[in-house]
């Protein structure tokens, strides 16, 4: 299993535009892709209304995994787009 | 299929219209938006089923058979922190289609500079599964689209 911790930094959180990117970024792989944040079950990264739905504000930590050959590439671009201000 | 109804009053313009390419260009899903009446009024339901995530300026029906609607209040109103919206519903609550979620007033919106344009967009759905969608007048609670 790869994962990548990151804090969203965006001011919007993770909606809008930072949203729409990951999900469209994580909908390119072949494989399985979840975003979780603490306390809070994983959702599928791939899914716009999960990804809303688990409304991440500016300054919250999530964790992007995925268990899969080739996995550490998207888990990178997923980070940088989640960790962009 | 799912009838999508228009949660508020106003102009039914298309998202393609919506001066925020996150909508316009279909980042979010494909739907449609409405160029709200300048006047104080409820934003409504877009579907029967359970308010997900209630913010002031946007909100997320999930229906029983696992679609979600977002419907987005104006542009870059988040900014705004919820000033001007009123909460008329509870996050977790279940909602008949047409039922009243927040009050707020577009033409206030619009003084502060901001655009009152309100998208509704059928989330994780594909382009072509929204269609019939109606374009010109339509009343909050009016159906605004298909998605089958």
């Amino acid at each position: 299993m790869a994962e990548r911790k990151v804090t969203v930094m965006s001011e919007v959180g993770l909606h809008a535009r930072p949203a729409a990117t990951f999900v469209q970024t994580a909908v390119q792989a072949p494989f399985d892709v979840t975003v979780a944040k603490f306390g809070v079950p994983p959702v599928s990264a791939k899914s716009i209304l999960s990804v809303l739905a688990l409304d991440v504000r500016q300054g919250e930590t999530i964790v992007i995994s995925a268990d899969a050959d080739g996995a550490d590439e998207l888990l990178d671009r997923l980070a940088a787009i989640a960790s962009a201000p | 299929m799912t009838t999508v109804l228009a949660p508020v009053a106003g102009t039914a313009i298309g998202l393609a219209a919506v001066p925020d390419p996150v909508f316009s260009q279909a980042m979010v899903g494909p739907g449609s938006a409405i160029d709200p009446q300048r006047e104080p009024g409820q934003a409504v339901a877009p579907i029967s089923g359970t308010i997900v995530k209630l913010h002031a300026h946007a909100y997320i029906v999930v229906g029983e058979d696992g679609r979600g609607v977002l419907v987005h209040l104006g542009i870059d109103t988040v900014q705004l922190k919820g000033e001007g919206f009123r909460l008329l519903a509870v996050e977790g609550d279940r909602v008949r289609a047409g039922q009243p979620v927040v009050f707020w007033d577009p033409a206030a919106v619009e003084a502060g500079g901001r655009s009152p344009i309100c998208s509704v967009v059928a989330l994780d759905a594909a382009a072509g599964e929204v269609n019939g969608e109606v374009r010109g007048g339509v009343g909050a609670g009016d159906e605004l689209f298909e998605w089958s």
